[in-house]
């Protein structure tokens, strides 16, 4: 049973039956050596009475029976026998009616207490006293001892010493069973309130919806042991919070990405449908429609290869790629934009540099910082593609550098906002598929303004960077 | 009319401006905010169609510091977002219309004539002068029942004559709402379209009123006689 209140519940009881046990033994034990104890004094004192009865008259030994009630009455009485030493039996209570008592054998004065079964059937307890009997030679109040000797034994029911303890015994059963019941009771309650609680958190929790986990679980009135748990929960809550409104956000960025293009593609369609046009004409807006598709197109490959990245589903195949050759390879691309911008281009990698890595991954972090370059950099301007003396390979520009409150968020996906727009750089999404490509390849990329006013991208061993330097 | 296009995705752009000229618009295109700003300053627009992203001045900035300077010019906001919030403060800070991308160039030129005929106090696309009636939702110039095919530009300087009816309107605004930069300023290129316009429109005929009155040294007006 995995249940919490049980098993609080029958740990409590356990412990409680056992305290509560113990105590009840020890406190039965202690009533009725006290009982006995006090129906002993009184055997004692009723066998001493008894004793005193006996008078030594010097030649016979006399017994001046005074009645006593309580050796005389029909139910339950006591009862006592007196014996000389010679065994002849001096006296017997009336309740005997002839019957004997076990002669006791006490050593020395004090009496001898002992359990036993009494004539009519009844337990009993019985004291043995043996005393020096007393000789009145010259009078009242000159005796001495006889040298004689009487033994009496005086016998009792403890029956009332039973009912007693049988008292005792209820008493006590009747005050554990309310414990009991009454500590059983406290703990459901407690813990069922406790675990009421519990449950009104995971009802709360049932409740959330994990894209607007707002409002958080309330923190009031809760015991201090859920305390922690419900604040890990609202921890997590507002993780969650955070990544779905990143997620919104990357989807808002990504549909307004897509949907300048189709703006422009629609314009393009609707104007050229207007009216009958000449032949040149169509293929013109037809050209640029195509040059609006492959940059959706781009964007898209960008988005997938970065979804990809993020499931951890692209593998990484490592081989000996020639840098200057794959520069050159990717710039092909970019070579009429350049041309139409009034770009000059220079690669001047070593023909020799060879890395090990991703052919693939490489050259789309290539491709996207040589069309970074491509469409950034002023009109005019250059673009050298080198290496550096901690980079593997750097692309360095004329500028215009990039504003310093955009430099540390050009990786990031979708740089936005009117700030960002404003100040002219508009990064989309290839800086951070080139980020996320170069971190599946162990390769650092980051972006710095040069002395000169250009920008330099730079792309270097994972372990060689120093702090976050993008 | 004379619309200035801030948009500064090219191919977008590019397409937009050739469907507002070949709407008889005279259209200014820049996709800097810095230079629309500049150009809203500079000139009577009668309408401005802004997106919001653009670099330098956003969209909404140009419109807010266009508004302070006390231009009533319509403004229609083109934006790729279309969160209300975005919506909302591009209404509040005055502009005319709103349009989410991407959208149909034929709702593009409804806006742009409704913002328009706002400016000038008109609540119809369609305007009766005489026997003179001008449908600029349709385009359709009719005069005494019949049909008169206009060229673009003529339509514009008749529509502009049309909004302002009545008042005498310069050939320095009719330049600066009829013609964009990519026509060659010249002296009387004003005085030869108008020419042209009263020719296709058989105005001063025997017969018929004339419709387009000449004030010496100061413009053109357009009017019905009687009723002015």
């Amino acid at each position: 049973m995995n249940s919490l209140r049980v098993r609080l519940t029958v740990s409590l009881m356990a412990v409680l039956i056992l305290a509560l046990g113990t105590l009840s033994i020890v406190v039965d034990q202690v009533v009725w050596h006290a009982l006995v104890r006090q129906l002993d004094a009184q055997l004692a004192d009723d066998a001493s009475a008894v004793a005193g009865m006996a008078e030594d008259e010097g030649a016979t030994v006399e017994f001046e029976y005074e009645s006593l009630p309580d050796f005389e009455r029909a139910q339950r009485p006591a009862y006592f026998q007196a014996w000389l030493d010679d065994g002849q039996v001096l006296a017997r209570s009336p309740s005997l009616q002839g019957r004997d008592l076990p002669r006791p054998a006490p050593r020395g004065a004090a009496p001898a207490f002992s359990t036993l079964t009494l004539p009519d059937g009844r337990p009993g307890r019985a004291a043995g006293l043996r005393q020096p009997l007393r000789i009145e030679e010259d009078g009242p109040g000159t005796a001495r001892p006889s040298g004689r000797y009487v033994t009496v034994a005086v016998a009792q029911g403890t029956e009332n010493v039973r009912a007693s303890l049988g008292a005792v015994r209820r008493w006590l059963a009747l005050w554990v069973g309310i414990t009991l019941v009454a500590a059983a009771l406290a703990v459901v309650v407690s813990v069922s309130r406790g675990l009421r609680a519990a449950r009104d958190v995971a009802a709360r929790v049932g409740e959330i919806d994990a894209a607007r986990p707002r409002p958080f679980l309330p923190a009031g009135r809760l015991p201090d042991e859920l305390a922690p748990l419900v604040d890990k929960v609202n921890e997590l809550l507002a993780r969650i919070e955070e990544s779905f409104a990143r997620e919104r956000r990357f989807t808002a960025d990504v549909s307004h990405e897509l949907r300048t293009p189709l703006a422009a593609l629609r314009a393009m369609i609707e104007v050229a449908l207007r009216r009958t046009r000449q032949p040149d004409e169509y293929a013109t807006a037809i050209g640029e429609m195509g040059d609006v598709v492959g940059q959706m197109q781009t964007l898209c490959e960008n988005l997938l290869a970065l979804a990809r990245l993020d499931a951890g589903a692209v593998p990484v195949r490592p081989e000996p790629v020639a840098l200057r050759l794959l520069v050159d390879d990717c710039w092909r691309s970019f070579q009429g934009l350049a041309d139409e911008r009034g770009l000059r281009f220079a690669n001047q990698l070593d023909p020799g540099d060879t890395v090990t890595t991703d052919r693939d991954h490489l050259r789309i972090i290539v491709s996207n910082l040589l069309s970074n370059a491509a469409s950034y950099t002023a009109g005019g301007g250059w673009i050298v593609v080198r290496s550096g003396a901690t980079s593997l390979l750097q692309v360095d520009d004329s500028g215009p550098g990039i504003p310093a409150e955009i430099l540390p968020h050009v990786f990031d996906r979708f740089v936005r906002g009117d700030g960002a727009r404003s100040a002219g750089v508009h990064c989309g999404i290839g800086l951070a598929l080139v980020r996320a490509l170069g971190e599946s390849l162990r390769l650092a990329v980051s972006a710095e303004n040069t002395r000169e006013g250009g920008v330099s991208f730079q792309v270097r061993a994972a372990d060689a960077v120093t702090g976050s330097a993008s | 009319m004379r619309v200035l296009l801030v948009e500064d995705y090219q191919p977008l752009a590019r397409a937009l401006a050739q469907g507002l000229r070949e709407a008889g618009y005279a259209v200014d295109v820049t996709g800097d905010g810095r230079q629309g700003l500049a150009l809203a300053h500079a000139n009577g627009y009668d309408a401005l169609v802004l997106d919001v992203m653009v670099p330098g001045v956003d969209g909404l900035a140009i419109l807010r510091q266009v508004r302070a300077a006390g231009s009533s010019a319509g403004v229609v906001i083109i934006t790729a977002r279309d969160q209300v919030p975005d919506r909302i403060a591009g209404l509040d800070l005055g502009a005319d219309d709103y349009l989410v991308k991407p959208f149909a160039l034929d709702e593009l030129l409804a806006r742009l004539r409704a913002v328009i005929r706002r400016r000038y106090q008109s609540t119809t696309t369609v305007v009766a002068l005489g026997d003179l009636v001008i449908d600029s939702a349709a385009r359709v110039v009719r005069r005494a029942g019949k049909p008169v095919t206009l060229s673009a530009r003529e339509f514009a300087l008749l529509e502009y004559l049309a909004l302002r009816r009545g008042q005498i309107v310069t050939r320095a605004e009719i330049w600066g709402h009829v013609y964009d930069f990519a026509a060659e300023p010249s002296s009387n290129v004003v005085d030869v379209y108008v020419g042209y316009l009263r020719r296709k429109l058989g105005d001063g005929e025997a017969g018929g009123h004339r419709l387009i009155r000449t004030h010496r040294g100061l413009g053109y007006s357009l009017e019905v006689e009687g009723t002015e």
